[in-house]
């Protein structure tokens, strides 16, 4: 092969849109997991973190949709249309492309449900935003497997990272799953930070319901 | 017309003041029986209107025999929502009658505004008004599930169960009628709020669409009326929608009930015609600085400003305020504005449902630099970073209690600017800070206080 002939564009740009595609998600799933916990960006408002999650995600869907078109268009391995979409129904790596094909349907799914998220249960919602969990490892193992771009170089070591960032944010969200600031109270937490002229703060209205130790700290509202 | 009527409802304020008579302005209308106010609260006022008085006064509530038949009459009288949004009620009526499945019916009672008392005085003194209103909503979307969702106190809702009994005896409802109760928060009385506490969940706001009136009590489609557009219904079911407009103006027909606070301290609920001048329901002399009109939720207007405007949306509305829920506050002239309104900015920050990140973070932002603003000699920021959280919290809430909350915060900071100058020399009107704006006493912050 020498250089991008016509016949190998295709290829080429499936295998690129498909980095791109497992980069961008990965933002997706770091800066998602940033937002259920209420965290933000250095320098930034919380609502940018929300914006730019949800962004992202159309972004990625945008990748993901070329990465799966150019790979049916290219004419080196025959995938057909309906594999793209019914896991493991591919003649061609089945198991590979089957993980992929589950990754584009729950993608799929997420963003739809979150476009339509004012005319549906949020619990529904929130139900089906837990698959993300699901979709990405889904993803990489489909990256990792399908690809022997993974396998080597710069590449490796950038789905390393990948796996290493989720992996850590996932933690780091479990360790903190307990300690988010119950509703009624919120309000509150933030008043007694912003004032400390006024008079009682949300401790001396609380009484004694919390202990002292598993009182929120301003590192937990930041 | 105005009429004051001293209000017997149990008092619950720990400042309460001798309820006051309003003096009937001149007015040269011929007076026949159209025009003749009030019309929700008995003239001679303080006896509660049980329902022999009530049956012998107005006879049973007129049933129209098949649903929808009220709507057009009450689209014909042009009557809209009195909890405030001032919405026409028609137009939900008819797309709860519209609806696939069986709707609920809820009349709201919750009252959540610590400066309005006119719904428990109505529901006080002519509790059978409210129930006719209900039970004839109840018939013309054809609903057969009917509540009453009404204010914690145990005097009242146990008056309101007696009479619910007492008409259950006599007959005269078509749906029996539940009674629910409201938890004390700001929010309860907003209609998803109470759509979810009706549900069994806590009484908080979600966002919309769907409206209530499509999805609302366990997905139902639901009715929800203020009990005292309920009671205007009773009437205009009655007497017609003529009757109903030979008071009020031709785009805001109709009478209202306003709570009126004046700046000597008097409190006092008064039914008056839309369109009546505020300097006929508030004295309005050099005693009073400032008017807040629409409750914790509205806008504060400067004396003179309020003295040349009328009670409609037609004339507040340009002025930056409205009717809402017939809230009207005279201001006295020897207070601190800016620390009242900051009192209340840190109640209202304190009462939000935590749901929303631009209100559980934005309004005790706003709160604090209030405050800081209402203390002598402020940092100079403060106003500026204000108004930027302000622009950043409007429209972002699920329901509108950050809209509502910075509408009255930048209302007070354009109507009080010479007093928050008097702070930059560390100067105060009232360096005492007394307080006159109610509030309830504490603001408990507990789950529990949600449902």
């Amino acid at each position: 092969m020498n250089g991008i002939t016509q016949s190998t564009a295709l290829w080429y740009a499936s295998r690129a849109t498909g980095v791109v595609s497992l980069l961008l998600l990965t933002g997706v799933v770091l800066l998602g997991i940033l937002v259920n916990r209420q965290g933000r960006l250095p320098g930034l408002p919380r609502f940018v973190v929300t914006g730019l999650h949800r962004n992202l995600s159309l972004l990625a869907v945008a990748f993901v949709a070329i990465h799966v078109v150019t790979a049916i268009a290219d004419p080196y391995v025959t995938i057909r249309v309906a594999a793209v979409v019914i896991p493991f129904a591919s003649a061609y790596q089945p198991l590979s492309l089957g993980l992929g094909a589950f990754s584009l349907d729950v993608v799929l799914a997420l963003i739809v449900t979150s476009l339509a998220r004012a005319r549906m249960s949020r619990r529904l919602w929130r139900a089906l935003h837990w698959l993300a969990y699901a979709a990405w490892p889904s993803a990489v193992l489909h990256s990792v497997s399908s690809s022997t771009d993974l396998r080597h170089g710069v590449l490796l070591y950038l789905a390393i990272a990948c796996c290493l960032a989720v992996a850590g944010a996932f933690a780091w969200r479990v360790s903190h799953a307990g300690r988010e600031i119950p509703r009624e109270e919120r309000a509150a937490v933030t008043l007694a930070m912003m004032s400390p002229r006024s008079a009682p703060g949300p401790e001396a209205r609380r009484g004694s319901r919390r202990a002292s130790a598993d009182r929120p700290t301003k590192a937990d509202i930041r | 017309m105005t009429y004051g009527t001293t209000v017997p409802y149990p008092a619950q304020h720990p400042a309460q003041h001798p309820a006051r008579r309003l003096t009937q302005p001149a007015d040269s209308r011929p007076r026949d029986r159209d025009t003749e106010l009030p019309r929700l609260l008995p003239a001679h006022g303080a006896v509660p209107v049980d329902l022999r008085t009530h049956m012998s006064r107005y006879g049973a509530p007129p049933y129209f025999g098949q649903p929808g038949r009220l709507i057009p009459v009450l689209k014909a009288a042009q009557l809209t929502g009195r909890g405030g949004a001032a919405f026409p009620v028609h137009r939900k009526l008819t797309a709860v009658a519209e609806a696939a499945t069986r709707p609920v019916v809820i009349g709201n009672g919750a009252e959540g505004e610590p400066a309005s008392d006119k719904d428990k005085s109505l529901l006080w003194i002519s509790p059978h008004l409210v129930l006719d209103g209900l039970q004839l909503a109840a018939e013309a979307v054809g609903s057969n599930a009917v509540g009453l969702y009404v204010h914690r106190n145990a005097r009242l809702q146990e008056r309101l169960r007696a009479a619910v009994a007492e008409r259950a005896g006599a007959r005269i409802d078509l749906a029996p009628v539940e009674i629910i109760d409201a938890p004390p928060r700001f929010l309860a009385g907003e209609e998803s709020a109470l759509a979810s506490r009706v549900s069994g969940e806590p009484a908080m706001p979600r966002f919309k669409p769907p409206r209530v009136f499509e999805r609302g009590v366990v997905g139902r489609p639901t009715l929800v009326h203020n009990v005292e557009t309920l009671a205007h219904m009773a009437l205009i079911a009655r007497y017609g929608p003529h009757w109903f407009r030979a008071v009020g103006t031709a785009d805001e027909p109709g009478s209202m009930l306003c709570t009126l606070h004046q700046a000597d301290g008097g409190r006092d609920v008064a039914e008056t015609g839309l369109g009546t001048p505020l300097r006929n329901l508030l004295t309005l002399d050099e005693g009073t600085q400032a008017v807040l009109s629409g409750g914790y939720h509205g806008a504060w207007l400067a004396a003179a400003d309020a003295a040349r405007l009328t009670l409609s949306n037609a004339h507040l509305k340009p002025a930056g305020a409205f009717v809402g829920a017939g809230v009207l506050v005279a201001f006295p002239a020897n207070r601190c504005g800016i620390a009242e309104t900051a009192r209340v900015a840190r109640y209202l920050a304190l009462e939000s449902a935590g749901q929303c990140g631009p209100c559980f973070n934005g309004l005790p932002r706003i709160a604090a630099a209030l405050d800081e603003v209402a203390s002598p000699q402020p940092d100079p920021r403060a106003v500026a970073d204000m108004m930027r959280w302000a622009g950043l919290v409007e429209g972002r809430g699920a329901c509108h209690h950050p809209d509502g909350t910075v509408r009255f915060v930048r209302s007070a900071l354009h109507v009080f600017r010479e007093e928050i100058r008097l702070h930059q020399y560390g100067r105060c009107m009232d360096p005492a800070r007394r307080p006159f704006l109610p509030l309830p006493a504490d603001t408990a912050l507990d789950a529990a206080d949600w449902s």
